[in-house]
């Protein structure tokens, strides 16, 4: 298989932190979503896949070359992404047509403005006068106009409202569709990996915790709620993670046709990735 | 090539925001100059006071690109740190060359107009070098701190440390004078002054590289 993206063992020490042997492989034609809290490690991973800070062990490769060594015409086929980051708000949207003209040899001004009118993004306001969703329009749009082939997201659904969300899920999708691109997300927003992620990779205080096929979830994993009562009569080992909520319980199986074969009487349903990350965190 | 003057683009960008200010202040200057240029036929002091109140602007630069966090965003483009840093300096030279450029051109044209005739020009030209080379010098000190402690955390620091260099000067200009006093009895101030851009021109020129290497060893050892 063909990687754009593998990060091998990363490591990370802060004096109050450490990101521990975080691997990531990104196969040609995927979608990853890195999930986790806030403070978990996610951005620590995306800016050390950015070379944005150095890293004290572990090799980062793109396109299966190491990521510090990388030509320009390498850098130009990434598309990056920052939640927290981008031009200045005085800026219009031409203006940075002009400037990212500058910066990227193929860059797809044809493009920029099609999907500027697309989106319905005034191309005469500064961006200070941007809602934050029409802001995250400019800088998903950056990030794809120059038909880059690996793609860096931090929490590229930050502040959009639903009907946007649906539609970025639909150009991130069309963006894998020709099998040699592919997305490296971090996100809050679960909802949105749902339907866009082929493999979910959760961080928790510096480390992964889980890192499944999106398909193995929905096979696999199973959340059953129960009452005090029920919850008594289940045994320790057959559940993974168990969570207290509003005088119920729930708790987290794998794999669930196991469980339903020992206590075929109890209904278990598919997890969406939010509980599957709060059981997994929060759970006993 | 490109890159570089996408982000020289991008600085100047930043000077649109405040265009209003630009040409109020560049109406307020003439007028002063005329008022000025009654009484003197030099145009110094018009020159000096473009280059002072225009050139030194490109700090805001840092300032709209520090609060955009824009240097993250940039280096996940293919932009080097080298690239950035030296896009910068290139700004700051730039803005104070064209600044005091400008008001050599307008005070000479205004002296012109109002006198009929101007003084010395090879004089004053001498003099908007060595203004314009004591403001590559303060430039060329802030950057560096800028780039060490950011605009905001920095600014102490821009005042401070050019002021102490400027006082060790002096402590070993007075030192010298002091121990070996015939140096000043031998120095031709005139002869000095003819030469002095030359005498600009070489510590523009070690300003710049020095200041630029210094920026640029923070910064690449910077996490962002």
């Amino acid at each position: 298989m063909e990687y754009n993206l593998e990060v091998i063992n990363l490591t990370k020490n802060y004096q109050d932190f450490h990101l521990q042997q975080i691997n990531i492989k990104l196969p040609k034609g995927k979608i990853i979503g890195l999930i986790g809290e806030n403070g978990s490690g996610k951005t620590t991973t995306i800016k050390s896949i950015l070379n944005l800070m150095t890293y004290d062990k572990g090799n980062i490769k793109i396109f299966g070359k190491d990521s510090r060594n990388l030509t320009k015409q390498e850098r130009e086929k990434i598309g990056v992404v920052l939640d927290d980051s981008f031009f200045s708000p005085i800026l219009n949207v031409n203006d940075i047509n002009k400037l990212m003209k500058d910066f990227y040899s193929n860059w797809n001004e044809k493009f920029y403005y099609e999907t500027i009118k697309k989106f319905k993004i005034p191309d005469n306001k500064p961006l200070k006068e941007f809602s934050s969703g029409m802001k995250m329009k400019i800088k998903v749009l950056c990030a794809i106009a120059h038909e880059p082939k690996l793609l860096i997201l931090d929490e590229p659904t930050n502040g959009l409202d639903p009907i946007f969300r649906y539609e970025i899920v639909e150009l991130f999708n069309n963006f894998v569709s020709n099998g040699e691109n592919s997305i490296l997300m971090t996100t809050h927003i679960t909802s949105d990996l749902e339907h866009l992620a082929d493999e979910v990779i959760f961080i928790n205080d510096g480390n992964i915790i889980l890192d499944v096929l999106k398909d193995k979830i929905d096979s696999e994993y199973g959340i059953v709620e129960l009452l005090e009562n029920n919850f008594n009569n289940i045994k320790k080992e057959d559940y993974l993670k168990c969570l207290k909520y509003k005088n119920e319980w729930y708790i987290l199986v794998n794999p669930k046709y196991e469980f339903q074969k020992k206590y075929p009487k109890l209904k278990v349903r598919k997890p969406n990735l939010e509980e599957l990350m709060l059981l997994l965190v929060k759970g006993e | 090539m490109n890159t570089i003057k996408g982000l020289l683009l991008k600085d100047l960008y930043v000077f649109r925001n405040f265009k209003g200010n630009i040409i109020f202040s560049a109406f307020m200057f003439i007028f002063l100059i005329t008022i000025g240029s009654i009484r003197m036929d030099m145009f110094t002091v018009g020159s000096i006071l473009f280059l002072i109140f225009f050139g030194m602007n490109s700090i805001s630069s840092f300032s709209y690109d520090e609060n955009a966090d824009l240097d993250k965003y940039l280096l996940s483009l293919p932009i080097t740190k080298k690239e950035i840093v030296l896009s910068k300096y290139l700004f700051v030279f730039l803005n104070s060359f064209i600044s005091i450029l400008v008001g050599i051109l307008v005070s000479f044209i205004i002296t012109i107009l109002v006198k009929g005739k101007v003084g010395n020009i090879g004089d004053s030209l001498r003099i908007c070098f060595i203004a314009f080379t004591s403001v590559s010098f303060l430039m060329c000190a802030n950057v560096p701190c800028i780039y060490k402690w950011g605009v905001e955390k920095g600014r102490m620091q821009s005042v401070i440390i050019p002021a102490l260099f400027i006082f060790l000067l002096g402590i070993f200009g007075s030192l010298l004078l002091l121990l070996f006093p015939q140096i000043y009895l031998n120095i031709d101030l005139l002869y000095v002054f003819k030469i002095s851009p030359y005498i600009c021109l070489i510590l523009n020129i070690l300003f710049y590289i020095i200041s630029y290497l210094i920026s640029y060893k923070i910064f690449l050892n910077k996490s962002i």
